[in-house]
């Protein structure tokens, strides 16, 4: 568990030992009871020296306490060089902590130990396809859809170059010839892995449930494809049972029809449509690195403003700066933020998990969340959590990041994938091996500059 | 005594019969007998047209075109009315058949007819019965760029599943010949789509579809692969032209 100390506060050290369900209470937490009204972001009257030094065990509502009062008691000072949604110069710093940042890391539940996919989850050979019993053809109002495109799903780099070289004709020509070679797999392949993982212990507690995830291949490629991508499902043995090949038309009324919780696209353009008809999506892009991710556990981390929020503070940042930023921030901290378009996926990923609490496997929990903002913990940071709160959302893991570099904690967290609406932001994810999604909403779109040349496919 | 006499319309050049795609249409699927207007097939009519122009545009010699037949079995409806209407509307009917309900079937083999349309869908179930090829036609009113064919494959799949056994030669003479048709034009800008759609099974069953008609000389160009989700979002948003199936097609939205 990582160390820190928090400069320039001293924080009180704390014995705790964690409780199963993560809620522990630490002894002098419940001295500020009698202080502090129950569930109320108080001020104290005076300040306690306080000092931390193990925050595996702490819950959020501890946090929230922690941070409100280091923001109101105590005098932070968040150096120049650091500010949130700034595009930093300096992102190849592998420090994690540095002492003139204040960060906290508020977990829920203490992480357990994770199976990093070793050698005893992978799947050698072709499995038997099929499961005694479970629901396999969800009805699409129950089920959690997730479609994808041919090209996040598989690489298919070498034939979109025929296509766009050589025309539609050769390019289908080029896929029937290769008929019997399946696609390798593409970014968005250890995600749906991750999810079929889910469904499998899902149907494993509740056979007859259909609330499990669904997973639709939606792409506008030629039903030429067809054959080829129905092969190349086979051959890794993915349980995709449902796709539209829609043959050049637009997918988007395909994506309403199935009740799309979640589309993935290498294409912005489609991915703006579906934002812009309500549906949850995001563009995705091949990175060479590619970090190892569990295979027992799907992880889903999200950025904060304008993907689960709306982006109605970042507005005001790049309108104002961050002092007006900050004041903004704390005047309004119990107003809550606007939706952002990936808060229904976090809502059904939220429902799915608790699913699991309640079949008692809450540390065994085969879904975890977690929020990586640039948000600063003390301050705008608790905006977020009471939004989130107030919401009924519960997130695993929030890591409040103040404008550092993103990209080294991803790769600590090692998520499935990660939405975030700066292109920034996402390539440095994917320099460090995360799959990263670019969610293409809210006012960063006329700041995003790519740093790297070159198509995206 | 049977009563089914044949007209040829002399507004329409006559095609081939033995090498054209003989479609059936009645009467009632294309005019609405209160208004008069043209309707269901009114739709499909003038891109079945825009099929045979363009294949004429690349073959003026070609003789695999659609030749469609309308069929009136209502003796009330008087033939100059319907010759006069078919000819205001600029409907490329090659011949007129006035027949009755009894002999519909039979109206249809004589004239050799390998497509019957239909907005009934009893009566495209009675006729595929008796071992013609029929489809429903879509009900939808927008525009299109192109002829849509739909097949159902799940029948292609599971033919021993077949609820209608005895057109199953027809559906698969008509898909060699619709695929040759389909062939005379390039993958992109075609007046004539063929989509596939499997209802139940996996996508491991809609390949083995694609595969069979492949092996019949149709290639599909858009494939929908349901699995047991329901059909009406995705129909409606397909907006077919025909439907050939599984002869228990659901056309309601």
């Amino acid at each position: 568990m990582v160390k820190m100390s928090l400069d320039p506060v001293q924080v009180k050290e704390l014995n705790v030992s964690p409780s199963p369900n993560g809620d522990s209470r630490a002894s002098w937490e419940e001295e500020e009871v009698e202080e502090e009204e129950e569930d109320r972001l108080g001020i104290a009257t005076k300040t306690k020296p306080v000092s931390v030094t193990d925050l595996s065990s702490v819950s959020p509502s501890l946090c929230f306490r922690l941070a409100a009062r280091m923001s109101r008691t105590q005098k932070l000072s968040l150096p120049d060089s650091r500010f949130p949604f700034q595009e930093a110069s300096d992102r190849g710093s592998s420090e994690l902590f540095t002492t003139s940042l204040f960060k906290v890391w508020c977990l829920r539940c203490p992480p357990v130990a994770h199976q990093w996919g070793g050698a005893s989850d992978k799947v050698t050979g072709r499995r038997a396809r099929k499961v005694e019993g479970g629901v396999f053809f969800p009805k699409p109002e129950n089920a959690v859809t997730v479609a994808v495109s041919s090209r996040v799903l598989f690489r298919t780099e070498l034939e979109q170059r025929v296509f766009e070289q050589k025309g539609v004709e050769e390019y289908l020509r080029y896929q029937i010839e290769h008929e019997n070679e399946p696609f390798a797999p593409g970014p968005a392949f250890p995600f749906v892995k991750a999810l079929e993982t889910v469904n499998a212990r899902l149907r494993e507690l509740y056979p007859q449930s259909e609330e499990l995830f669904d997973i639709v291949l939606v792409t506008y490629n030629h039903a030429h494809v067809g054959i080829r991508l129905i092969n190349t499902i086979n051959h890794h043995n993915l349980f995709i049972e449902r796709f539209c090949m829609t043959g050049g038309s637009s997918p988007i009324g395909y994506l309403k029809a199935w009740q799309t919780n979640l589309y993935l696209s290498a294409d912005a353009d489609k991915v703006r449509e579906a934002l812009a008809e309500g549906i949850a999506a995001a563009t995705m892009f091949m990175t060479e690195k590619l970090t190892e991710v569990s295979e027992s556990q799907l992880r889903v981390a999200f950025d904060g403003d304008a993907v689960l929020f709306s982006d109605e503070s970042e507005r005001i940042f790049k309108a104002h700066g961050l002092d007006k930023f900050f004041q903004h921030e704390q005047d309004n901290e119990d107003t809550l933020l606007d939706h952002g378009p990936l808060k229904g996926f976090l809502e059904a990923l939220g429902k799915l998990q608790k699913k699991f609490y309640a079949k008692g496997q809450r540390l065994d929990c085969p879904i975890r969340t977690y929020l990586v903002t640039a948000r600063s913990a003390a301050s705008s940071g608790i905006r977020a959590l009471k939004t989130l709160r107030a919401w009924g959302l519960e997130i695993d893991e929030a890591l409040f990041l103040a404008g550092a570099p993103k990209g080294p904690m991803l790769e600590k967290i090692r998520p499935h994938i990660y939405f975030d609406d700066q292109m920034f932001h996402v390539e440095g994810a994917a320099e460090m091996g995360t799959v990263a999604a670019h969610v293409p909403y809210g006012v960063a779109q006329k700041h995003n500059q790519p740093q790297k040349p070159g198509a995206r496919k | 005594m049977e009563m089914v006499s044949t007209v040829q319309n002399t507004d329409v050049k006559q095609k081939d019969a033995d090498r054209a795609l003989v479609v059936a249409v009645t009467t009632r699927a294309v005019f609405d007998a209160a208004a008069g207007d043209v309707y269901g097939m009114g739709v499909a009519f003038p891109l079945l047209q825009k099929v045979n122009e363009r294949l004429l545009e690349k073959n003026p010699a070609e003789s695999l075109l659609f030749d469609v037949v309308l069929i009136a079995t209502d003796s009330q409806q008087q033939s100059s009315r319907i010759i006069s209407s078919t000819s205001h509307y600029g409907l490329e009917v090659g011949r007129f058949c006035f027949s009755s309900r009894e002999d519909l079937v039979e109206t249809l083999v004589v004239n050799n007819v390998q497509l019957f349309l239909s907005t009934d869908r009893d009566e495209a179930l009675q006729v595929s019965q008796k071992g013609v090829l029929s489809a429903l036609l879509g009900r939808q009113e927008a525009p299109s760029e192109s002829l849509r064919v739909m097949l159902c494959g799940d029948a292609i799949v599971r033919p021993d599943c077949d609820p209608v056994p005895a057109s199953r030669g027809a559906a698969q003479s008509f898909s060699a010949r619709l695929g040759e048709m389909r062939g005379r034009f390039g993958v992109s800008g075609s007046p004539l789509s063929i989509v596939l759609v499997t209802s139940s099974g996996g996508s491991k069953s809609c390949g083995v579809a694609l595969q069979t008609l492949r092996s019949r000389g149709l290639s599909v160009d858009e494939a929908y692969c349901l699995a047991g989700a329901p059909r009406g979002p995705i129909l409606s948003l397909l907006r077919p032209h025909f439907l050939l199936g599984d002869g228990v097609i659901d056309l309601e939205d």
